[in-house]
């Protein structure tokens, strides 16, 4: 065991956790944020997604060990306040069914759009392709992306 | 009032699944003693389990079917609330626990929530707001029938108004009315209206709460070791190196594996991977090529088709299923001496509810089963052996314990949908007429049927059409997988009627449409071929297929369009039109629709379990491939009631679609296709 100081959120959290211990657990189980899923385990689904340091990551893929000062961001801290305008359009066009994945879509969509806020549609597919929805969402995923990026109105 | 002799008729009601007379809806106000007390408080209104009005105008409904991302949260709702008249934005839902007593049956599959629980809902939102209207009328000192409501609002004659909440107390004291009438269709407000899900916000902003979200003082996690084939048990357990893990508490073998139980998730894994065993050689040589041949050797003579005709011979090979939720099962169960709180995301709370009360010897008013939100249900989440598991978990180790499993134990331990060959024999004579259909349905495992029976499963009008279903014995595990049967017996019959109109040298549409019996399904078919623009002469290495289906109480047709270029199929394009007799929200039937397509693709391209020494060879996304994106094509989908009376949607998305796709690849290529899922290069 060994203590871990990280930025979740913009709040310092401290972890006293194993080494290895991916950062979805360290996320879920120890500091309590429950918005970040579990889908595979082995970075395939893209339910885990959360953003460090401005980029999309698979946080069953990052151990604590190796995060240091970067900032991770999950669901629960991608709004300042009130709504986050990919989570207005997720809503506008009522893309969740079962909901379960979600907050790994949106989280992978904000990634996207920071590092390319002009997303063009195949771009859009290229970069959520790795993100599953086992409900079949994909057409209103990709209408709530769309509408958001500058890239593809 | 006579407590008792009520409380055992509402049991009564319960158990034999009647539908709610208004009799007992009374009664369960009596006998609820939730409701007692809130009356007692004099704040809200509560004149049945499943709604509460409070002195706010909320107005809470309590769902008593599964979310699993088919919407019955909201179509439930909307349903009350159309006869309530209630103020939509002042809605909110609860979920009620596993409690068959108070909310009668609770299972949620089969498409059947709607079927089942329509009238019920309509006619408690119809009751409560005659009670209202009452109780404003008696405050006024006017005629009830000189008043009428209009969201969550009760307007007199005199033009006063008087909102819900304000009239909870008063509404208290009316009696409640016999055969209330329900609204006319034309007079609708809420129910047909295209209407956000209840729960989009929380979903997006991380708030939902699935089992596994779920924090109990004090708990342990707990991930199990399974066995690598079906039936087999271990020995020789060392646990040496997973007590050696920083985390890791107990190690406790189980009936389905051994147990590690931790301090959180990431040590239970790592104790799971660290733990060696042996395992016994249970069904160590069944493979799916031993399975395939035993199917194939079951397969015997056809019924007799008449002579005289071009008669057509094939055979077609699906495989077992996974269901693969997203949210792969968990629970978190919490004994105690005397009392158990369990939460998890189910199909069959009041099952759960019931059998844990049955293992731990305590009466079920005792187990509070929380039904929480599915991450997907599609028919796995009906056996409860998960629940279970947690359920001895905490009671050996005497903490909350959170159980999880993992991808792995979830794909390789799933209760699949069972392997199938379908052996198909038809005729048509010369004039193209269907002289005769056999079906042999085959599955593994499956109860050896026997004779042929006249359903086919087709909705088509041809003599003689029959079907034999039989089955292989098979050590793996099956259950129902979203439209359980029509998944392996539509896929075959819709490929196979179109060779059949092909043998007769008509067009799949023209020649279904001519052998439809229901007037319904035709309307869609007819459709669904007007909106594809049926009959264009398409591109190069592009093929239109057709394809349609009826059950649940609704209809529907695709018309997919495939691109077979560079050797790699791609969906292009899909039409459908379905008409559920009455849809509650268009918008919620076009998601099911959209979803379930995806199944279609994911089952008609990529998905399939195969088995290799006696377990399942898949275990994660990597091997049990699934749709992305990319996969999705361009989909049309048109709501188009008939006005029959409200149909089951959660299913009927899914059993015509692989064969629109089967269909469509062979008008690219000419070759049709014999095994899902489908590899070009083996159509014949």
């Amino acid at each position: 065991m060994a203590v871990f100081k990280i930025n979740v959120n913009g709040k310092m959290q401290t972890i006293d956790a194993e080494p290895d211990m991916p950062l979805l657990w360290a996320i879920r189980d120890i500091i309590g944020l429950t918005g970040t899923k579990y889908g595979c385990g082995i970075g395939l689904c893209g339910t885990c997604t959360v953003l460090i340091n401005g980029v999309a990551a698979r946080s069953c893929q990052q151990r604590l060990e190796d995060i240091g000062a970067a900032k991770v961001v999950t669901i629960e801290g991608l709004a300042k306040t009130g709504l986050h305008p990919l989570q207005k359009a997720w809503i506008e066009h009522d893309v969740p069914q079962c909901g379960y994945c979600q907050t790994g879509q949106i989280m992978a969509a904000a990634g996207l759009l920071m590092q390319n806020p002009k997303a063009t549609e195949q771009e859009i597919k290229d970069t959520m392709d790795g993100n599953l929805c086992r409900c079949g969402t994909y057409v209103r995923i990709l209408d709530a992306v769309k509408s958001v990026s500058k890239g593809s109105k | 009032m006579n407590n008792l002799s009520r409380r055992s008729f509402i049991q009564l009601v319960a158990r034999t699944g009647a539908s709610f007379a208004l009799g007992s809806f009374a009664l369960i106000a009596c006998a609820s003693p939730k409701s007692s007390r809130e009356q007692a408080k004099g704040e809200s209104f509560s004149p049945n389990a499943f709604l509460k009005i409070d002195a706010d105008g909320a107005c809470t409904v309590t769902i008593s079917r599964s979310d699993m991302g088919q919407g019955v949260r909201t179509t439930f709702a909307m349903l009350v609330a159309e006869e309530l008249d209630a103020d939509w934005t002042k809605i909110k839902v609860v979920q009620a626990p596993g409690d068959s007593t108070t909310y009668g049956r609770q299972g949620t599959g089969g498409s059947s929530s709607t079927r089942g629980m329509n009238k019920q809902l309509r006619t408690i939102g119809a009751t409560s707001r005659a009670m209202l209207v009452s109780a404003a009328a008696k405050q006024w000192g006017v005629d009830a029938s000189a008043c009428k409501t209009e969201n969550g609002k009760v307007i007199g004659p005199n033009g006063k108004s008087l909102g819900y909440g304000e009239l909870t107390t008063a509404a208290k004291a009316i009696p409640v009315p016999e055969a209330v009438p329900l609204k006319d269709k034309a007079a609708f407000k809420i129910i047909g209206k295209r209407t956000n899900c209840v729960d989009s916000t929380d979903k997006v902003t991380g708030k939902a709460m699935y089992g596994y979200d779920v924090r109990v003082e004090g708990m342990l996690y707990a991930v199990c070791l399974r066995p690598p084939a079906f039936g087999a048990t271990p020995s020789n357990i060392d646990d040496s190196a997973t007590r050696k893990i920083a985390g890791v508490v107990d190690v406790i073998p189980i009936p389905s594996g051994i147990a590690v139980i931790a301090k959180n998730t990431w040590a239970a894994l790592k104790g799971r991977d660290a733990l060696k065993a042996s395992w016994s050689e249970a069904n160590a040589a069944v493979s799916t090529a031993t399975l395939r041949a035993d199917l194939k050797k079951a397969v015997g003579e056809h019924k007799e088709i008449p002579e005289g005709g071009k008669v057509i011979e094939a055979n077609f090979e699906l495989p077992y299923l996974a269901h693969a939720t997203m949210e792969s099962l968990n629970a978190v169960a919490d004994v105690r001496e005397g009392t158990a709180e369990v939460w998890s995301g189910t199909q069959a709370p009041d099952g759960a509810q019931a059998q844990i009360a049955r293992v731990l010897g305590i009466a079920p008013e005792k187990v509070v089963m929380h039904t929480m939100l599915l991450g997907g249900g599609f028919g796995r989440k009906f056996s409860n052996e998960w629940i279970m598991e947690a359920v001895d978990l905490s009671k050996r180790v005497k903490k909350p314990i959170k159980l999880l499993w993992s991808r792995e134990c979830d794909i390789q331990h799933d209760s699949y949908r069972p392997m199938s060959e379908h052996a198909m024999k038809a005729a048509v004579d010369a004039s193209g007429a269907p002289t005769g259909w056999s079906h042999q349905y085959l599955q593994a495992p499956g109860r050896n049927g026997g004779n042929y029976g006249n359903n086919a499963y087709l909705p088509y009008d041809i003599p003689g059409a029959g079907m034999r279903s039989g089955g292989t014995g098979s050590p793996v595990p099956t259950g129902p997988w979203r439209s359980v049967e029509h998944s392996q017996i539509i896929v075959a019959n819709e490929c196979f009627i179109d060779e059949l109109a092909k043998a007769a040298g008509q067009d799949p549409y023209e020649f279904r449409k001519k052998l439809i019996k229901n007037e319904r399904l035709r309307k869609v078919l007819d459709s669904a071929a007007t909106k594809a623009k049926w009959g264009e002469t398409m591109p190069k290495d592009m093929g239109r297929g057709i394809a349609c289906f009826e059950g649940y109480g609704s209809c529907i047709a695709h018309v997919v369009d495939v691109s077979t270029a560079n050797g790699i199929v791609k969906i292009v394009r899909m039409v459908a039109v379905v008409d559920v007799g009455t849809a509650i929200n268009p918008k919620g039937v076009e998601a099911q629709i959209q979803g379930a397509f995806m199944d279609g693709v994911s089952t008609a391209l990529k998905a399939a379990i195969t088995i290799d020494k006696g377990g399942a060879a898949e275990s994660n996304w990597d091997g049990y491939d699934w749709a992305r994106m990319s996969d999705a094509p361009k989909m049309e989908v048109y709501v188009e009631d008939s006005g029959a009376s409200f149909g089951g949607m959660g299913e009927v998305g899914y059993p015509s679609a692989p064969a629109a796709i089967a269909n469509a690849i062979y008008a690219a290529t000419g070759k049709r296709v014999r095994k899902f899922p489908i590899k070009l290069e083996e159509l014949v």
